[in-house]
């Protein structure tokens, strides 16, 4: 890969009470790339965002983003990150909540307006955009959250499961969307259970028991497990992945 | 019965909870134990000032042996009659410098003149008329003299706190009694002292409790908000969203402060004005000093609430933490009882309450008028609790990031 490395984990370790939720994780990301983070419930995806984003101190081993090492104040102008529950502002209206978030990115008053343009159509939430988060469902909410970590442009970007709850149509013009800033040299990590969606990445990491498993393009993937589509895949690899070798 | 398992479950899960068990625990006894404690009713290390300028002698004519002279020390024996433990007894050679002190350094002053001694035993021989005493051996009987009261013994007393003003006129009354009932006489306290207070006695209970009233409202209200407010947003994610952003903890700090001080400056107006137009409280002072104190008050209000939202895991909890700081400012910050009745071990408790500060600032700038040079200490410290509040806040913040 010629391409520089914007996030390289080496050794993550997390453990709470006996569970590790990472264990001994190492990781890199080149720009541009659309990376996928797929793995059961309670692989440690969540905990290994966090990590990534300085959110959360590893036990052992260090993360860089972008060349900064993690926990680091300059990369925050320039990340993203979507967390896994919705993170808003229920008692304000949606663009109350992109104008707030907007101004800690100290973006103008104009930029947010043009921004948020932009982003409420890609959720498509441009009619609702007077109306109070708090009324609205949980697949809308989520959309809320989306536009606000996206709205500052950032080079990098976590999202933890950004389509969980949202409708088939929407999920495909999100991942079009996540498609288009990716070849605008957007690095992009998302999280999903859907095999759909993993198979718009460039790269996909299987994550179990708080290790990579397995990591590659969603072609390899099916190479190396002998399946035909990635649900089988994802299947076959969490069946390997219980059985202790 | 459902209705049991519905209880079962909520024991379970308060049980399950170990801060949420300990609070439960600790705070009654942590409310009975500081009530219990606080609520002496006496009043210990009240400083006063005496300057005794009594030479202790009278001066009697005898039908045996013409005039004599006797050494009674009656100012002396006053002041050996008054109660150590409540009273820290400064004792001067200048009347004025002692009055001067009275409202500041001493809750009263009382000045004997050279004739003390003199003026009580002629006052006693005329008001019981002939008496026997031995005088060199031999039994002489004292005559009532020419009237010879001499200027009288001057009390000047801080009435601000009309409770500590009328506790110390009752242990002087108290001493006094003592001392004339060994002398067998029938001289009243009222004729020998007058008495001078520094308000005229126009301090009402009312005016004097208000401002720590207002205080401990500002207290209630400001702590709950903040901290609710900062729980919220960790608990909703929000802060996450925040800290992650390219902005400083000290900036968050700084934003909530403003916020709430605000809010803090309007509800402290509206407590004012409601309680000047409605009750017509006492406020001789300068409303400038007072919003500064209230400025520095909020602003250590929120760094304490925004500590205990660090602590506490969700608003309920958030609750209970914050009753740890009101509990005791109502209780021991001076605002019914004065500081003066409370055993060392609670006064030390009372030192660490923000509101012992601002209530006293409050009082002396409202009851007294008294300007921002008499506030030096109560600013220092209010300011000092801010700025170390609001830093230890600011490390809170950052670490809620963290654990959100
Ligand atoms: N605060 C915590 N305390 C204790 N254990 C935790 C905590 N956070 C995460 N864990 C544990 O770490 C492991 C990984 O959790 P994580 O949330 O990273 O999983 P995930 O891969 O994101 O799962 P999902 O697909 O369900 O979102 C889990 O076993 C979880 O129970
Ligand atoms: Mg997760």
């Amino acid at each position: 890969m010629t391409a520089e490395h914007v996030i390289r984990a080496q050794g993550l370790r997390k453990v709470y009470g006996k569970r590790a939720a990472l264990d001994g994780l190492s990781l890199s990301v080149a720009q541009g790339q659309l990376y996928g983070l797929a793995g059961p419930n309670g692989a440690g995806k969540t905990t290994l965002i966090r990590t990534l984003c300085g959110l959360l101190r590893p036990d052992e081993g260090e993360a860089t983003l972008l060349g900064w090492k993690m926990p680091s104040t300059r990369v925050r102008s320039q990340l993203g990150y979507m967390p896994q529950d919705f993170a808003v502002y229920n008692d304000l209206s949606v663009m109350q909540n992109l104008e707030f978030f907007g101004q800690l990115y100290s973006l103008r008053r104009a930029q947010v307006r043009e921004r948020a343009d932009e982003l409420l159509d890609l959720v498509q939430l441009t009619d609702r955009k007077r109306d109070r988060v708090g009324t609205f469902s949980g697949g809308m909410r989520r959309r809320v959250s989306l536009a606000i970590s996206l709205l500052h442009k950032p080079r990098l970007a976590f999202l933890d499961e950004p389509t969980a709850g949202v409708d088939p149509k929407l999920r495909r013009s999100f991942w079009d969307y996540f498609n288009a800033l990716a070849d605008q040299d957007v690095t992009l990590v998302v999280t999903t259970h859907l095999v759909e969606e993993a198979q718009r990445c460039h790269l996909v990491g299987f994550l179990m028991a708080g290790k990579l498993l397995t990591q590659g393009k969603p072609e390899e993937i099916l190479a190396q497990t002998g399946t035909d589509n990635l649900d089988d895949a994802f299947i076959v690899l969490q069946e390997r992945g219980e059985v202790p070798s | 019965m459902t209705s049991l398992a519905v209880a079962r479950n909520v024991l379970r899960r308060i049980l399950r909870d170990g801060r949420t068990l300990a609070l439960i625990i600790i705070l009654p006894l942590f409310f009975v134990l500081i009530y219990g404690n606080s609520f002496s009713g006496s009043y210990s290390d009240l400083t006063i000032v005496i300057v005794n300028a009594d030479n202790g002698l009278a001066s009697v004519r005898t039908q045996e042996v013409g005039r004599i002279t006797l050494t009674v020390d009656l100012a002396a024996a006053f002041v050996s009659a008054l109660d150590p433990d409540v009273f820290d007894i400064v004792i001067l050679d200048d009347a004025d410098e002692a009055f001067s002190m009275v409202g500041t350094e001493a809750w009263a002053a009382l000045a004997f003149p050279k004739s003390f001694s003199n003026a009580v035993v002629s006052q006693a021989i005329r008001s019981s008329g002939e008496r026997k005493v031995q005088f060199e051996g031999s039994s002489v009987t004292l005559l009532p003299s020419e009237i010879d009261a001499g200027p009288p013994t001057r009390l000047v007393i801080d009435d601000s706190n009309p409770l500590v003003a009328s506790a110390v006129i009752a242990a002087f009354n108290d001493a006094f009694t003592a001392v004339l009932e060994t002398q067998q006489s029938s001289v009243t306290v009222e004729s020998l002292l007058n008495v001078q207070r520094l308000y005229e006695g126009k301090i009402r209970m009312l005016d004097f409790t208000a401002p720590g009233i207002i205080g401990f409202a500002m207290t209630l209200i400001t702590v709950m908000l903040t901290a609710m407010a900062v729980v919220r947003e960790r608990t909703g994610g929000t802060l996450t969203r925040i800290l992650i952003a390219p902005i400083s903890a000290w900036e968050v700090t700084m934003g909530y402060t403003l916020a709430f001080s605000l809010i803090a400056l309007f509800q402290a107006a509206e407590l004012f004005l409601v309680s000047l137009w409605l009750f017509d409280i006492r406020f001789v002072g300068d409303p400038g000093a007072v919003i500064l104190v209230i400025v520095l008050f909020a602003v250590g209000l929120q760094g304490i609430a925004t500590l205990m939202s660090t602590v506490a895991k969700n608003e309920a909890q958030a609750m209970q933490f914050v009753l740890f700081l009101l509990i005791p400012s109502i209780m021991l910050s001076g605002v019914f009882w004065p500081l003066e009745t409370m055993p060392a071990t609670m006064r030390a408790i009372s030192y660490a309450i923000p509101l012992t500060y601002a209530n006293s600032a409050l009082r002396k700038i409202m009851l007294t008028g008294q300007g921002l040079g008499a506030l030096t200490f109560e600013l220092s410290v209010l300011g000092a609790i801010a700025v170390v509040t609001l830093l230890l806040s600011v490390i809170s913040m950052r670490r809620q990031a963290y654990t959100a």
